[in-house]
C-alpha cells in the first residue's frame, strides 16, 4: 500500500463539525426553557443574569446574520473563565456558602448560560445538553408542585428537539421547520411514556438518603425545638401547609383539635425549649377505642411527628394496616411527643391513632420536681404574683382557676403584632403591654405557674385545621400553629390554654376572628365563603391528591402499589426480569403500530418502487420533484413503444394513493391488478437500456 | 485431530463471522436490512445521556424527589424510543449495487449504490467504505437515491468495493445503529499512463506510418450520438455549445494512420514491468486520441487490430490484468 493510501484509509479523528445556526437557536431555546422554571426558586439577580447570557448569545447571532460580511463576534475563552469565578463569588455572596445545594443550582444555572456563549461545536452542544437534562431535575428541589411539573414538561419536549437538530448534518440532511421537530420529539416522548410508566412504579426507592442532606432540609418552615416571644406569631403569617389528614370517621370539632408537636420543659427567663434528650416513654393504655386517620405531612427538617393530644399508638407508615407498628419507625417521649428515628425531609404519611383527651397520668409520680425550675433572677414581679397566688390557694386545681381569673380581668388583647418584650419578657408582657400572640400567653402562664409551685410545661403544635368539603379532609397550615401548656395536678398532665380564656374564637373558629381587622392574617386564614375561597379549597383537594400520590410516592407508598399488585412477593431478579419482558413486549407493540400503516399500502406502493427502480437501471430516475404522470411522460418519450404500460402504471398509482376513496367495493383491487399487470409487461432494465441505444 | 473434523468447525466459525461481519463479498443483487444485520449502541452523545440520566436519578433517589424520577423516567423513555426509531429508520432499506466506474492508477474509482427506503423518509444514512469519504443522505421515500463512494485506486488491477457501512444516528443521534453489505462489486484500474511517453512507434506489418499527432487528420465522417467514455477530443463540441446535444465526430477509415501494433516484447528489454505497462497504456490512449486502429500484444494474451472503444477498454484491462506474479 502507498503512503497516500495509507494516509486516506486512516480513520481520522476530525474535530467536531461547527454547529449551524439554527442549532444554536435550538440550543438558546432549550436553555431558556430549562432556566425559567429554576428562575422563581433563584435570587433574582442570578435568574435574570443566567437568561440574560443566553440572550446575548442569541443577539449576536442575529446580529452576525443581519451583517454576513462583518466578522463574526467570538468570546474569547478566557473572559469565560473571569465570568465564571464572578458568578461563583457572587453566588457565594448571595448563599453565605458556595458547597451546598441551592448554591451549587444557582452556580449551574450561571454556567450553562456562560457555556453556550462560546459554543462552537457539536460536542459542546452535546455538553450543554447533558447540562441542562440535569437542570430538569433541579427545581424540585425546592417546589414539586402541580406547576412545577407543567413547567418541566415543555422544556423536555424543546430539550429532545434539540437533541434532534444536533443529530442532523446540515449537508445531507432534508429541513424541518421547528414545529414539525417539536411534534416529532413530543411523539417519541409519548411512545416512551410505557416505558417511564413501569419505571416509576418499579424502580426501587430507598427510606434514607445516600449522602448526607445539606443543611437546606433545615430550612423549610415549621416549629422549631424553642419558643421565644415572636417565634409562632412569625410562623402564623404563613399560608403553607403543614399537614393534612384524612379521617377514618368523623372529623372532631375544632376546640378538639390541638395538634400535639413539641414539648417545651426547659425555661432561660426568655425561651422555651425541648429537654436536649427527652427519654423514651410508654403510650397511655386507653384501651382499643380512640380516633383513627392518616397524616399527610409536609417535609419540615425535623424528626417531629404531630397527633390529636392525645396520641394513642406510635404512627405507622400509611399502608401497613395490620401488625404491630415498627418501633424503629418513631418513637414516645415521655412527655408524649412523637419523634420520628429521622428528620422529616420529605412527604410522610402514617397513620395515627389518638384518644381525645385534655388530662392524662404522668409518666412518673415525681416528676414534677423537673417542671418546677424557673431562673432565680428573672421576671421578679412574675415570681411573685406566683408565691402571691400560692398563698391565696392551696388547692392546684383551684390555683390554676385562679390565675386564668386573673388573666381574664385583666385587660389583655391577642394580637399578631405585640410590642418588642425586652427584658423580663414575662413581666413586661404579664403587667406592661398585655398585647401578645398565643406564645406569650403559653409561656407566660406556665412561668407563672412554676413561681406559684405547680409544675408546667409549654406545648407546641398546631390548632384547629380547615375542613376541606372538596375531599372531606383537615389541611392544617402554618397559619395555625399553636402554644398552650399543660399543668400536672395529682399525678394527671391537663391541658390548659390560657389563650382560650383570652381570645376564645381563636379556638372555635380559628385566627382569622381571633384578632382585630387590620392585622396581618395571612390570605387563606381570612378568606370567608366566597367563590375565592371554593375555588382555593378545590385546587387545595387537588393539591392534596397530587401530594398524596404522586410526590408522596417514597418507599412505603410503593411497598403499598406493590401489596397492592401482588408484586411483592417476587424477588428484585425476578422484578427486573418482568421489567426487561415488558420493555421488550413495548418494542414489538410499539414497532406493530408504527408499521402497520406501512402495510396496508404495501401492495401499491411495492409496485410503483418496482416500476421506478427498473426505470433507473434503465438509466431515467426519477427526478425528486416528479410526480408519477409526469414521469410516465418522461418515460414514454424516451420510450414510446411502452408509452401504454407507462400511462397505465402512473394513473392507477395516482388513483390509488392520491385519488378519492374508491366507491365501488372491488374498484380498489381492480386498480392494483391493472397496477402489477402494468409492472409486470414492463422490461427489464437491461432491454430498456438496450431499446434507447 | 483429523482435518475432516476440524474443516466443519472452521466453515461454522466462519459462518458466524461472515454472519456477523460479512467479510467475503457474498451479498447479491440486492440487500434489505431486516433485524439480523442491525445493530445498535450508544452514540457518544448517547453514552453522556445515559450517564447523565444516572445522576438524575442519584439525585431524585437522594434527595426523594418523586417528580425528579418522573423526569428522568420521561428521559429514559425519550431514550429508549430513540433506539426503536433508529431501528426503524435502517430496517427495510433496500440496497443495490449499480456499477463501479473505472480509472487509472492514482485516481478514484466511483461506485455507485442505489438506496430505497420505501414508503418512510430514512434519515442521515452515511455509507462508508474503506478508505473512502463516508457519503450522507436523507433518502426520501417512494424514490431510490443513488450514493456515490469513491475509493482512491493507488495500484493497478481491480479493485473491489470492500464491505460497506451503512449507518444512521438518526433520530436524536444518541443511538448509533449500523449495518454491513458486501457486494461483489469491483472495478478496474488501469496502470497509469506514463508521463512523457516516447511516440508511438511506427506501425507493424511493414507498412510506413505516420507519426501520431502529426498524422494529417482523416476525413469527417459524420456525427453519431456521444456514448459515455468517447474521448473528448472527438466530442462535437460546437454542437454541445449550441445546445443541439451531445455528439460524437466520426472519420472515414480507421483513423489517422495505418493500424498499429502495440507489442511488449518490442520493448526496451531494461525497462521494468511496471513501466513497460505504464507506456503500453499511454500508447493505448495516444491511438485512440490518433484514431488509430492497434493491436496488443502482451505475455500472456494479445487482442486484434480494432479501434473502437470495447477494444480500447479491453486493451486497458488487459494491462490492468496483467498477471501480478510476472513483475518481477
Amino acid at each position: 500500500m502507498t503512503p497516500s493510501a495509507r494516509r486516506s484509509g486512516r480513520r481520522v479523528r476530525l474535530a467536531s463539525p461547527t454547529l449551524t445556526a439554527t442549532q444554536i437557536r435550538w440550543l438558546g431555546a432549550m436553555l431558556v426553557a430549562v432556566q425559567l422554571p429554576q428562575a422563581p426558586h433563584l435570587p433574582l439577580w442570578i435568574a435574570a443574569f443566567g437568561l440574560l447570557l443566553v440572550g446575548l448569545r442569541l443577539a449576536l447571532l442575529r446580529r452576525d446574520r443581519l451583517r454576513p460580511d462583518a466578522p463574526s463576534a467570538r468570546i474569547p475563552s478566557w473572559t469565560l473563565v473571569i465570568f465564571a469565578v464572578i458568578a461563583a463569588l457572587a453566588v457565594r455572596a448571595s448563599y453565605g456558602y458556595l458547597l451546598g445545594r441551592d448554591p451549587s443550582v444557582a452556580f449551574l444555572f450561571i454556567l450553562v448560560a456562560i457555556k453556550f456563549l462560546e459554543t462552537r461545536t457539536v460536542r459542546d452542544g452535546s455538553l450543554l445538553v447533558a447540562l441542562a437534562s440535569f437542570l430538569l431535575v433541579t427545581p424540585f428541589f425546592r417546589s414539586q408542585s402541580p406547576f412545577a411539573a407543567l413547567a418541566v414538561l415543555p422544556a423536555l419536549v424543546v430539550l429532545g428537539a434539540t437533541l434532534d437538530a444536533l443529530a442532523r448534518s446540515p449537508a445531507a440532511s432534508l429541513a424541518r421547520s421547528p414545529a414539525a421537530a417539536l411534534r416529532r420529539t413530543a411523539r417519541m416522548i409519548v411512545h416512551g411514556i410505557p416505558i417511564a410508566l413501569v419505571l416509576f412504579v418499579l424502580f426501587p426507592r430507598i427510606g434514607s438518603p445516600l449522602w448526607g442532606l445539606p443543611a437546606e432540609a433545615g430550612a423549610q418552615s415549621g416549629l422549631g425545638d424553642t419558643m421565644a416571644p415572636g417565634s409562632i406569631s412569625e410562623l402564623s403569617l404563613s399560608d403553607n401547609v403543614a399537614f393534612r389528614v384524612d379521617f377514618d370517621g368523623a372529623i372532631p370539632p375544632p376546640a378538639q383539635r390541638y395538634w400535639r408537636g413539641p414539648v417545651l420543659s426547659r425555661f432561660d427567663g426568655r425561651e422555651w425549649s425541648m429537654l436536649p434528650r427527652p427519654g423514651t416513654g410508654t403510650l397511655t393504655r386507653w384501651g382499643p377505642s380512640g380516633l383513627s386517620y392518616v397524616v399527610t405531612l409536609e417535609p419540615h427538617g425535623k424528626p417531629w411527628l404531630f397527633a390529636l393530644d392525645l396520641p394513642a399508638s406510635l404512627p405507622r407508615p400509611s399502608g401497613e394496616e395490620s401488625g404491630e407498628p415498627a418501633d424503629d419507625y418513631a418513637f414516645i417521649t415521655r412527655d408524649q411527643q412523637l419523634i420520628a428515628r429521622t428528620a422529616v425531609s420529605q412527604v410522610l404519611r402514617y397513620t395515627q391513632r389518638s384518644v381525645l383527651r385534655a388530662s392524662y397520668p404522668a409518666f412518673d409520680p415525681d416528676e414534677g420536681r423537673d417542671y418546677l425550675r424557673l431562673p432565680a433572677r428573672a421576671n421578679p414581679r412574675t415570681l411573685d404574683l406566683g408565691r402571691e397566688l400560692r398563698a391565696q390557694h392551696d388547692d392546684d386545681g383551684a390555683l390554676v382557676g385562679a390565675a386564668l381569673d386573673w388573666f381574664r380581668a385583666a385587660p389583655f388583647v391577642y394580637t399578631l403584632t405585640p410590642p418588642l418584650l425586652d427584658r423580663d419578657p414575662v413581666d413586661a408582657f404579664l403587667f406592661d403591654t398585655r398585647r401578645g400572640f398565643c406564645e406569650h400567653y403559653a409561656g407566660a402562664f406556665a412561668a407563672l405557674m412554676r413561681a406559684a409551685g405547680v409544675p408546667a410545661r409549654v406545648v407546641t403544635g398546631y390548632q384547629g385545621g380547615e375542613i376541606n368539603p372538596r375531599g372531606l379532609y383537615l389541611i392544617v397550615r402554618q397559619s395555625d400553629a399553636h402554644a398552650w401548656t399543660e399543668v400536672l395536678i395529682d399525678g394527671m398532665w391537663r391541658r390548659v390554654d390560657p389563650t382560650a380564656t383570652v381570645a376564645p374564637s381563636r379556638i372555635e373558629m380559628g385566627l382569622s376572628r381571633a384578632v382585630a381587622d387590620g392585622e396581618p392574617v395571612p390570605l387563606f386564614a381570612r378568606l370567608e365563603g366566597g367563590w375565592l375561597k371554593s375555588a382555593q379549597l378545590t385546587l387545595d383537594a387537588m393539591n392534596h391528591a397530587w401530594r398524596r400520590n404522586l410526590v408522596g410516592f417514597n418507599r412505603d407508598r410503593q411497598r403499598d402499589l406493590w401489596r397492592e399488585l401482588s408484586i411483592d412477593r417476587y424477588a428484585g431478579w425476578q422484578i427486573a426480569a418482568v421489567a426487561g419482558a415488558l420493555g421488550l413486549a413495548w418494542a414489538g407493540i410499539l414497532l406493530a403500530l408504527t408499521g402497520a400503516a406501512r402495510a396496508k399500502r404495501e401492495r401499491e406502493q411495492a409496485l410503483w418502487l418496482e416500476a421506478c427502480t427498473r426505470l433507473a437501471h434503465a438509466g431515467l430516475p426519477r427526478l425528486p420533484h416528479e410526480g408519477p404522470i409526469a414521469y410516465a411522460a418522461r418515460a414514454s418519450r424516451r420510450w414510446p413503444q411502452f408509452a401504454i404500460a407507462f400511462a397505465a402504471i402512473a394513473e392507477s398509482y395516482a388513483a390509488l394513493r392520491y385519488g378519492p376513496p374508491p366507491a365501488r367495493a372491488g374498484e380498489r383491487e381492480a386498480l392494483v391488478a391493472t397496477l402489477a399487470r402494468a409492472v409486470d409487461v414492463l422490461p427489464a432494465p437491461a432491454r430498456l437500456r438496450s431499446a434507447a441505444a | 485431530m483429523t482435518a475432516a473434523t476440524h474443516v466443519p468447525a472452521v466453515g461454522a466459525w466462519a459462518r458466524t463471522r461472515q454472519r456477523f461481519f460479512r467479510h467475503s463479498p457474498a451479498d447479491g443483487e440486492r440487500v434489505v436490512l431486516r433485524h439480523s444485520r442491525i445493530y445498535i449502541l450508544p452514540s457518544r452523545r448517547g453514552w453522556a445521556m445515559i450517564g447523565t440520566l444516572a445522576i438524575m436519578l442519584l439525585t431524585s433517589l437522594n434527595y426523594a424527589l418523586s417528580l425528579g424520577f418522573a423526569v428522568t423516567f420521561l428521559l429514559t423513555g425519550l431514550v429508549a424510543a430513540a433506539l426503536l426509531h433508529a431501528f426503524r429508520n435502517l430496517a427495510g432499506i433496500e440496497i443495490r449495487p449499480l456499477a463501479a466506474s473505472e480509472t487509472f492508477a492514482g485516481g478514484r474509482i466511483a461506485f455507485t449504490l442505489s438506496v430505497s427506503g420505501g414508503e418512510r423518509t430514512r434519515e442521515g444514512i452515511e455509507i462508508r467504505a474503506a478508505g473512502a469519504e463516508p457519503v450522507a443522505a436523507d433518502i426520501p421515500g417512494g424514490t431510490p437515491v443513488i450514493l456515490k463512494v469513491e475509493r482512491p485506486a493507488p495500484r493497478r488491477g481491480r479493485l473491489a468495493l470492500g464491505r460497506v457501512t451503512l449507518s444512521s444516528t438518526q433520530p436524536l443521534g444518541l443511538w448509533h445503529a449500523w449495518s454491513y453489505v458486501h457486494f461483489p462489486l469491483s472495478g478496474a484500474v488501469y496502470p497509469e499512463p506514463e508521463p512523457g511517453a516516447p511516440p508511438l512507434p511506427r506501425g507493424a506489418h511493414g507498412q510506413d506510418m505516420t507519426a501520431p499527432g502529426q498524422g494529417e487528420e482523416s476525413e469527417f465522417a459524420g456525427l453519431r450520438e456521444y456514448h459515455p467514455g468517447d474521448s473528448p477530443a472527438r466530442v462535437a463540441w460546437k454542437a454541445v455549445a449550441r445546445g443541439a446535444g451531445w455528439y460524437t465526430k466520426e472519420f472515414d477509415g480507421a483513423g489517422g494512420g495505418g493500424p498499429l501494433t502495440l507489442e511488449w516484447t518490442a520493448l526496451a528489454a531494461t525497462l521494468d514491468v511496471e513501466t513497460r505497462l505504464s507506456r503500453l497504456t499511454a500508447w493505448v490512449l495516444a491511438a485512440e486520441r490518433a484514431a488509430r486502429p492497434f493491436a496488443l500484444r502482451i505475455p500472456g494474451g494479445m487482442l486484434p487490430v480494432a479501434n473502437d472503444r470495447n477494444h480500447r477498454r479491453a486493451a486497458l484491462t488487459m494491462l490492468a490484468m496483467f498477471p501480478a506474479e510476472l513483475r518481477a
